[in-house]
């Protein structure tokens, strides 16, 4: 429990934690536990070594070689930091990903947040068959990452499809969405707004954390539900938004599968949907320059961390932990 | 791939996992049996996925892996039946998908040291993959007889030569097919395009269809590589030089502002529908999306797209000159290097490619078989309507085919999507034709390593 609990403090979603974690002491038992605990994790543990940490140890030595797949490991040649000059300066469609990944997860990221938070407020009231809402409004983050959701997607939003059918009704004409490329980001985006159920359920049960009385207490003060939800929803619920956030900006620079069945791989039209990861799998799988794609992975994972680094660091001025006055 | 797991080691698997999970651990176990038996349930995981069977008795087990649809896949798995059945000690081991993810999979096939014996593979790749040296050369086969290509036309075979290399055997010829729908046109009484025309005829002839039936007229070919090679090779001009790209800026942009002007008169869709048809899935061009009044594809094509539409189809060739077309390999067959079976390997496509029986069983559907002789067997024996038209269309035009280019250079596939970007750039009216031909002769010229 006790590293558990360090571990994930500072993101901890569902707010105070019992008080039974805080009266049990370390002990010799505890440590005994923690030895079973890891012996537990080994299958994971031995996984994650073989499948995560060596291919990307290797993916590390490979982002400063020339490797092209079809080539025998053995032969490659160390090109130095080639392929990251490659990436800054030469690369055209480099930078245009991430301009393209950015404007996504700038966009897409706080707008899905903000439905998930709205929903999750609306679903906190207890009315009937509040559970059924709650499914529905959950079922479309079910369908995560599918390809058959991006194909629906795909079929829905062109020329003929369903969305223009029902803008028709009052006589506007719709754009082309997905095959046009001032649109076609926008309707990924879109895509990733409507699945807002993974951080509406999370929100939903930070809402349950937040003390009545609280509420109560204002009531009695006179505040309206505005100032409820400005000072007393928010700053109770701060954990759980920066929990929701950290999660949401890493998963929203990760983006693949919508863009990747909207343009058949391609990242068209004219570039538009070209996400930073759909780069990095054209050039290294279409293209075989996978020693560039590893570079280019090995860059990601680093502006994610600062990225994380960040959010971290500015979530000092406005996350609470309601435990913090307590120490 | 790794072979399937053995049954022993599931047993023992799920024995192990039973002792860690189903008893406390740390009271009835000593903690040095969980730490084996925690470390034992991966391990031995991993065992079972990487143990194969390596007692061979002079049997021969041949993976053999293709890109196709089903129907492919039926006829592909009875012509390899019948090898088996000829000679009992070999069998296969067959992998088939579609087209999309096939060079995917090729790749990281070939880069995990499990490359297929046998594959299947076409010109945009065979330069690739012959450049690294993953295909088996060829050419000793040839001169001994055992791969036989006597009866294929001399340019089709040599189409499978990279770097002096034969890097592959042809497994199928087609050319350039402009596919037309034949039931629109008559429902409108217009006249259907014909062979020969040239390309500002057909224009108008687009133009007025569109005018007419309120369908446009021509798919853009824009982005299509091999109708600007085509037209290239009108011009005495060609892709590829050598190592160099074989055209100027100037082409490109002649080329880009042929289109310009046929969107402009109303003879193509609009860019959006364009990029629709430049997908290159069979199910997705206009001709049977209904979108467009034709679509530019590859001749032997056509009675798949057939079955992607109720409406009747025809097929002509390209426009301009019709002796600029050439007998292309509609794809190949290579053999791994690395194979251990390489005699065996080249001996089945030698079956696959001059057999009467197998040619007969894969008839025309990867295109018009290599060799000659099976190619009039088959062509005597096919019944299906839309492949008598393409045999008939492929043999008319044969007789004028001038001779085939040199297979496209290692970078080609890149060079077709720079293509696709940058024609689709000018569709939308991002990129003027000439600004276009300038990127796309930089992008073209760094696919294919040109200084």
């Amino acid at each position: 429990m006790s590293t558990v609990r360090t571990a994930t403090r500072p993101v901890d979603p569902v707010g105070p934690r019992s008080p039974a974690a805080h009266r049990r002491g370390p002990g010799v038992a505890r440590r005994r536990e923690g030895t079973a605990a890891y012996l537990f994790l080994s299958p994971w543990l031995l996984g994650l070594m073989a499948i995560t940490a060596i291919p990307m140890v290797l993916s590390l030595y490979l982002s400063f070689t020339n490797y092209d797949v079809l080539t025998p490991l053995s032969e490659v040649q160390w090109v130095g930091w080639d392929n990251y000059r490659e990436m800054f300066t030469t690369d055209p469609s480099y930078w245009h990903a991430v301009t393209v990944t950015v404007s996504f997860a700038l966009i897409a990221v706080p707008l899905k947040l903000a439905a998930a938070l709205g929903v999750a407020l609306l679903l906190n009231r207890s009315f009937r068959s509040v559970g059924l809402f709650r499914g529905l409004f959950y079922l479309p983050s079910l369908l995560g990452g599918s390809v058959a959701l991006a194909i629906v997607w795909v079929n829905m939003f062109n020329r003929d499809g369903a969305f223009n059918s029902f803008l028709a009704l009052f006589g506007i004409e719709g754009a082309p969405w997905v095959n046009d490329p001032h649109w076609a980001l926008e309707t990924l985006m879109v895509l990733a707004i409507w699945q807002f159920g993974a951080p509406m359920v999370i929100f939903l049960a930070g809402l349950k954390q937040v003390p009545n009385e609280l509420y109560e207490a204002a009531s009695v003060d006179g505040a309206g539900n505005w100032r409820k939800f400005r000072f007393i929803t928010l700053p109770m619920l701060s954990p759980v938004i920066f929990f929701n956030l950290v999660l949401e900006t890493i998963h929203g620079f990760q983006g693949f599968t919508a863009a990747f069945v909207l343009s058949n791989g391609t990242g068209g039209p004219v570039d538009s949907t070209l996400m930073y990861t759909l780069d990095l799998y054209i050039k290294g799988f279409v293209e075989l320059n996978m020693g560039y794609a590893s570079a280019m992975a090995w860059v990601f994972l680093v502006a994610i961390g600062l990225i994380t680094v960040v959010l971290f660091r500015t979530g000092r001025f406005w996350v609470h932990y309601s435990d913090a006055e307590e120490h | 791939m790794h072979p399937t797991t053995t049954p022993a080691a599931v047993a023992r698997t799920t024995r192990g996992h039973r002792t860690a999970s189903s008893t406390n651990p740390i009271r009835h176990t000593g903690r040095r049996r969980l730490l084996a038996a925690a470390l034992a349930v991966p391990l031995l995981l991993g065992a079972a996925a990487c143990g194969g069977d390596s007692g061979d008795s002079g049997k021969t087990e041949l993976s053999i892996f293709w890109w196709g649809a089903e129907g492919r896949a039926a006829l592909t798995d009875q012509a390899l039946a019948l090898y088996t059945k000829k000679h009992p000690d070999v069998t296969f081991k067959k992998t088939w998908q579609a087209n999309q993810g096939y060079f995917d999979k090729l790749a990281t096939l070939t880069a995990g040291g499990n490359a297929p014996d046998v594959f299947q593979i076409d010109d945009n790749f065979i330069a690739e993959y012959a450049a690294r040296n993953v295909t088996l050369d060829l050419t000793p086969y040839k001169d001994s007889g055992k791969l036989d290509v006597s009866k294929f036309p001399e340019s089709l075979w040599k189409y499978g030569v990279v770097d002096g290399k034969l890097a592959g055997a042809a497994f199928g010829e087609n050319t350039q097919g402009l596919v037309y729908n034949k039931t629109l046109l008559d429902k409108f009484k217009l006249p259907a395009p014909t062979t020969g025309m040239s390309w500002a005829d057909f224009i108008t002839w687009a133009e007025n269809v569109s005018k007419t039936s309120k369908v446009p007229g021509t798919m853009d070919p824009s982005a299509s590589y091999q109708a600007f090679w085509l037209w290239l090779k009108q011009q005495g001009k060609d892709l590829y030089a050598g190592n160099q790209i074989g055209f100027t800026e100037q082409d490109v942009a002649a080329w880009f502002e042929l289109w310009k002007g046929a969107r402009d008169r109303g003879a193509t869709p609009t860019p959006d529908v364009i990029h629709e048809g430049n997908a290159t899935d069979i199910s997705k061009q206009l001709v049977v999306t209904g979108k467009a009044a034709t679509s530019w594809v590859w001749a032997n094509q056509m009675p798949e797209l057939k079955k992607n539409t109720k409406d009747e189809l025809g097929v002509i060739a390209y426009p301009g000159k019709p002796g600029s077309q050439w007998a292309r390999a509609s794809m190949y067959l290579s053999v791994s290097r690395s194979s251990k079976h390489k005699d065996t390997a080249v001996d089945v496509i030698n079956f696959l490619e001059n057999d009467p029986e197998a040619g007969k069983i894969l008839g025309t559907d990867r295109g018009l078989p290599s060799n000659l002789e099976i190619r009039k067997l088959v062509a005597d024996s096919v019944t299906d309507p839309n492949m008598k038209q393409t045999i008939t269309f492929e043999n008319e035009l044969g007789k004028t085919f001038g001779p085939a280019p040199a297979v496209p250079v290692k970078g080609h596939s890149k060079v077709r999507s720079e293509l696709v970007r940058v024609a689709e750039e000018v569709e939308y009216g991002r990129m003027t034709p000439a600004a276009g031909a300038t990127a796309f002769v930089v992008a073209a010229k760094a696919a294919i390593g040109q200084s």
